[in-house]
């Protein structure tokens, strides 16, 4: 609908980002902040499909403004327009433009494992139990038995706005001031969105890949 | 992490993943702090793991192709021009603008103002629109008038100045004004020109006449009055025009100082 509205087709907007000498140059996002928002994405829907279709379309929507003069005025627009629209697409399952982009490979034990999760409705453990659940030094030992596609599911379950605080947290990308104001929270919600989202997940963790036992 | 305030608490719960320096000095001193409460290392640890496994996530050669492409990423900042003539700059200008232009009026306002001038201005107005059947007809000198007004009105110091006192009058008039108290118009046949003559305003305490040194000029409606203090009476000269209309009467007594 987008590309329709702005009269690109998917192969012309791709070769005007291309082009040398575009007016893409405006766009203010460092070489490595592009993956992060794809990493962003992914985080949010928990699809790489959607992520990949959203990213696509929020540098589409860049290119778009910087053609008419009025490019994104920094780096936080991006995430902040990919939010929105990952909010959307989530919301109300919306499939973003570009279905035919390809899926990101996942290994089969990881999709098992993903498939499982969702069938059992374990990715979001009940609030109460997570409360106490404090984090457990054998965190990163859990933690790299995950594959990403885990967490991004994970993260991508998680209610508004601690999902978005998540996604943005765990990216390493922000700092705290850069985050409220793209979340617009204060700064006690987002560190209780943090903070109960570590707690959470830390409760999933050990429900999922209980610690090895101290030798 | 229990031994750190609230605030200290709610910070640390953000704290930087990386080793990168914290964003301000709250934070600073609340990752300080809590590195010396049991359970922040864990946090640290835990949000390291998790760091880890989001930058392991794995990206499509298709979302790799664009992360090539460096041309497109390098940014660039909007010009000093383009940000001037942003909708909400050019607006906040423009405002600024007009408050220093009105700023600017009211302190050239002041720096002219005399007292009396409040009341000068209200005769200008007069002045603009007496008619002249409404005086008195009487062909004479300006300057004899003070005798008519003392005379007559019980009016003292009514004097019209050296300046205008050669001048032919056509009428005049004496009357009452809620601000101005007792008023004498004269109007003269040149350049349908008004003399006014009035008391000066009076100090609240001290009940003194306030007066000022030399003339002063009022604007009003495309009329201009030249005002002076003698004796506790303000004499106005009003013409229909600029200072410049006015500026030859004034300087009569340099060019001829027997006159006066």
């Amino acid at each position: 609908m987008f590309t329709r509205a702005v009269g690109f087709d998917h192969i012309s907007w791709r070769r005007y980002l291309h082009r040398p000498n575009s007016l893409l140059p405006v766009v203010s996002v460092a070489a490595q902040n592009l993956p992060q928002l794809y990493r962003f994405c992914f985080l949010m829907t928990g699809e790489a499909s959607k992520a990949q279709d959203i990213f696509q379309d929020t540098l589409r929507e860049a290119a778009f403004l910087a053609a008419n003069g009025e490019p994104p005025a920094d780096r936080c627009w991006f995430f902040r327009e990919a939010r929105w629209r990952c909010l959307d697409v989530v919301a109300h399952g919306v499939q973003p433009e570009h279905g035919a982009s390809e899926l990101t490979e996942v290994s089969p034990q990881a999709s098992e494992q993903i498939e499982h999760d969702v069938v059992a409705r374990g990715v979001q453990p009940e609030h109460g139990a997570s409360e106490l659940t404090e984090v457990s030094p054998q965190a990163p030992e859990q933690i790299e038995q995950l594959e990403p596609e885990q967490l991004a599911i994970w993260i991508s379950a998680a209610p508004e706005p601690q999902r978005s605080a998540l996604a943005l947290y765990y990216l390493d990308e922000f700092n705290y001031r850069e985050m409220m104001s793209m979340l617009g929270l204060k700064l006690n919600e987002l560190s209780r969105a943090i903070a109960s989202g570590r707690r959470e997940f830390q409760a999933w963790l050990n429900a999922t890949v209980p610690a090895a036992a101290p030798e | 992490m229990k031994r750190l305030s609230r605030g200290l608490r709610t910070l640390a719960d953000c704290a930087p993943i990386a080793n990168a320096k914290a964003p301000d000095r709250r934070m600073r001193t609340a990752v300080s702090r809590a590195k010396r409460i049991e359970g922040f290392g864990a946090q640290q640890s835990f949000d390291r793991a998790v760091a880890k496994l989001v930058q392991a996530t794995p990206v499509s050669p298709e979302i790799q192709e664009w992360f090539a492409n460096e041309k497109m990423a390098e940014g660039a900042k909007r010009n000093w021009r383009k940000t001037a003539l942003h909708p909400a700059i050019l607006a906040i200008g423009i405002a600024l603008a007009v408050i220093a232009v009105v700023a600017w009026i009211k302190f050239d306002e002041q720096m002219h103002a005399f007292p009396g001038t409040a009341t000068a201005k209200k005769l200008l107005n007069v002045a603009a629109m007496t008619r002249p059947s409404e005086l008195e007809p009487m062909q004479t000198e300006a300057g004899t008038l003070n005798d008519l007004f003392f005379m007559k009105y019980r009016l003292e110091h009514y004097d019209v100045p050296p300046e205008f006192s050669q001048q032919r009058t056509i009428g005049v008039r004496v009357f009452d004004d809620d601000e101005a108290g007792q008023v004498a118009q004269i109007s003269l046949a040149e350049k349908r020109m008004q003399l006014f003559l009035f008391p000066a305003r009076r100090d609240s305490k001290t009940g003194q006449p306030e007066e000022f040194e030399g003339w002063r000029y009022i604007e009003q409606e495309g009329w201009t009055g030249a005002v002076k203090a003698r004796k506790g009476i303000l004499f106005m000269a009003a013409v229909r025009g600029t200072k410049k209309d006015l500026a030859p009467y004034l300087a009569v007594c340099e060019l001829q100082p027997a006159r006066c």
